[in-house]
């Protein structure tokens, strides 16, 4: 069978660590409880003048939304790739859209690695890549802390050896 | 622009005279005369002044800013009954007294600049009250460009800018030949050409400039590859889609009117719209007047303008992509436009009046046109050569309108996109100009076996998008695209074919090399 656009062209991906995939499926349900909650709440204890359903739907709704998302935001996290080869890194990702990014090691010009309180708290880290384009969306979230400190350091040595001109 | 001087990056020792010279004080009493800046250790040095017809033009500025504002007070507004003239003497003098302090400012703002141009160093000294004076290392420089306003124009006069990258110092107003030379001269130095050290500085060539130079600052040695006469400019521009648009505009509103039955909506819609449609031809005949893309020696150069001359060089190396694109009445009448994405030029240009640089590089032109033009960018390479491969038929679905236009393709330097519906669009990057690539496909393309590939470029103005794409035979495709991408091709698009004696490859040699095509110069 032909490749898919999409399959590792030659070995696999590599993905993101699962603690990565449950960092977001926890952020994902922490923020659509809040919200969900703070809507169900106000049909519910607010005396406004809704039919008796309203509440009942709504509930719901916000319950069955809080999954989806959760589910997604996992999936997201686990349909999430990337390969470091001998001239460029892909990274794929993306659920319903999928995107399948290429940058030339030759072409980059910084590599960040960043990381915020909650992804300090996890451990993890993101590495994003900045060539000259603003276009290029390439960064890599939630790797464990010293691989992203340790796949930076890669990038930019292969980076340096293969500049190419603008 | 900051009083710092940007000469200390390239380690040249600092000009004492020069770099430590406070601002003067606004007490001291700033007498004409020589300039107090003008250092008394290198007498020798030539210093030089702005052309003396400078406060004039300066101050004819002024005066016109004055007349204007004045004028509007004076006039009858029409609401007050007991206006009436304060008495003509009165006005004349006040007129004299607003000339003469115009005069005054500019001639005195006139002996306090200064600038040295030489071997060693090229410094600015400026202000009437504040002085400052400003050395700027020739490697630093940007571009330079002349421009000629119209007043300047008039008595053939013209001002150099020196880009900076953050800054641009201005030098008004010179001698057009002497801004000309000075130009040369400092692109000269600017690309590490070696100069002789007991050289005195730029040289004008004596004697008047001839029309050629006057009109187009072509020179002897320049090549004209591609001019545009006015009649064409007048046939693109009024079968140009904006011009379209326009006048669907105003009809519209005069069928409104007509449909309402309210005349004097009529002339509502009707006036600005012919202004509109009359300004708009106008401005492009004005701005883009006896359009000429040339060679000389140093790269391509475009010279364009009617009222305003702009003269820009198009520095080859820079640029990131081209668009050739054909609005529908185009199509029948075989006009293409062609746009550049060039690094550091920011947004492409749609204001086609404007002085500045300019992206576009050809505002209309046949088929040949386009191709001489394209082979002076990219001399190695024709895009009309590469064989494209078009969008399959169910790409309809998601591009109902643009579908059998749709295609892409690339040999191992361009990648070519066509896309567009009612403007037809052809766009060119060399694989060496790209940044990355990414590949698309949302749910519906995965359903139709579609997929869509975008090529990022450093100029972000172009998105070169090939929608609708085969994703069956992307599969294959995309990784000959991305080894194409990522190494550097042996010669790049934008260097001549034939093979000129290769410099020796020092880091040196590398630098000045690349630093050529970096530069520009406008006029």
């Amino acid at each position: 069978m032909q490749p898919g656009l999409f399959d590792a062209p030659e070995l696999h991906w590599q993905r993101l660590p699962a603690r990565y995939a449950l960092a977001r499926m926890v952020n994902a349900a922490l923020v659509n409880l809040l919200v969900g909650g703070l809507v169900v709440a106000t049909a519910w204890l607010l005396p406004l003048p809704l039919p008796g359903w309203l509440p009942w739907l709504l509930t719901v709704a916000a319950v069955g939304w809080t999954l989806w998302r959760v589910v997604r935001a996992g999936r997201w996290a686990t349909a999430f790739g990337y390969l470091e080869r001998a001239e460029d890194l892909l990274i794929v990702r993306g659920l319903w859209t999928r995107e399948l990014a290429a940058i030339p090691y030759g072409r980059m010009q910084s590599v960040q690695v960043n990381t915020g309180p909650v992804q300090r708290l996890w451990g993890l880290a993101g590495v994003s890549l900045v060539t000259a384009s603003i276009q290029s969306n390439a960064s890599i979230p939630g790797l464990p802390h010293d691989e992203a400190t340790r796949l930076r350091d890669r990038l930019i040595t292969a980076g340096e050896s293969r500049a190419l001109p603008l | 622009m900051s009083l710092l001087p940007p000469s200390r990056a390239d380690g040249q020792p600092p000009d004492p005279t020069a770099d430590t010279t406070p601002p003067v004080t606004p007490e001291t009493p700033v007498t004409p005369g020589p300039a107090p800046t003008a250092p008394e250790s290198s007498a020798a040095k030539r210093t030089e002044r702005a052309h003396p017809l400078t406060p004039l033009i300066r101050g004819w500025v002024v005066l016109l800013a004055v007349l204007f504002s004045v004028g509007r007070e004076l006039l009858p507004r029409g609401d007050e009954e007991e206006w009436r003239l304060p008495p003509l003497e009165w006005l004349l003098l006040g007129l004299l007294a607003a000339c003469l302090v115009a005069i005054a400012t500019g001639w005195w703002s006139w002996l306090a600049t200064r600038f040295v141009m030489d071997a060693e160093e090229l410094r600015l000294d400026s202000g009437m009250v504040f002085r400052r004076s400003q050395r700027i290392a020739f490697a630093r420089i940007q571009s330079i460009d002349v421009v000629q306003p119209f007043a300047a124009r008039l008595f053939g006069l013209a001002e150099l800018q020196i880009d900076l990258g953050g800054e641009t110092a201005k030098l008004r107003y010179l001698a057009l030949a002497r801004a000309y030379s000075l130009r040369d001269y400092l692109l000269q130095r600017a690309h590490a050409a070696p100069v002789d050290a007991a050289a005195p500085g730029p040289r004008t060539p004596t004697g008047p400039l001839d029309l050629n130079a006057r009109l187009n600052d072509l020179q002897a040695p320049d090549q004209v590859l591609v001019r545009i006469q006015p009649p064409a400019l007048l046939l693109a521009a009024v079968t140009s889609h904006e011009f379209f648009a326009i006048l669907l505009g105003g009809v519209a509103g005069v069928a409104a009117a007509l449909w309402l039955d309210q005349p004097w909506l009529l002339l509502a819609f009707g006036i600005p719209t012919i202004s509109a449609l009359f300004g708009f031809v106008s401005r492009r005949i004005i701005g883009q007047f006896n359009y000429t893309l040339s060679r000389r020696p140093s790269g391509l150069r475009i010279s364009r303008g009617l009222t305003t001359l702009t003269s820009q060089s198009l520095p080859a190396r820079r640029v990131q992509a081209a668009q050739v694109s054909q609005s529908w009445l185009w199509r029948l009448l075989g006009i293409h436009r062609i746009d550049l994405e060039v690094l550091g030029w920011g947004a492409l240009t749609d204001n086609e009046d404007r002085s500045g640089v300019s992206t576009i590089m050809l505002p209309c032109g046949d088929a040949d046109q386009v191709r001489v033009a394209l082979a002076a960018l990219w001399p190695a390479v024709d895009f009309r050569q590469i064989a494209l491969t078009p969008a399959p038929p169910r790409a309809r679905w998601l591009h109902p309108f643009a579908a059998p236009f749709l295609s892409w393709g690339h040999d191992d330097r361009l990648l070519v996109v066509r896309r567009g519906v009612l403007v037809r669009r052809w766009q060119i990057v060399p694989l060496a100009r790209v940044q990355s690539i990414q590949v698309q496909q949302g749910p519906v393309s995965r359903r139709l076996g579609l997929a869509d590939l975008a090529v990022h470029t450093a100029g972000m103005q172009l998105s070169v998008t090939a929608s609708g794409t085969d994703a069956s035979a992307l599969v294959p495709q995309l990784p000959v695209l991305l080894d194409l991408a990522g190494t550097s091709p042996a010669q790049d698009v934008a260097e001549p074919v034939v093979d000129q004696p290769q410099p020796s490859e020092g880091p040196e040699a590398r630098r000045a090399d690349q630093a050529d095509p970096t530069m520009s110069s406008s006029e």
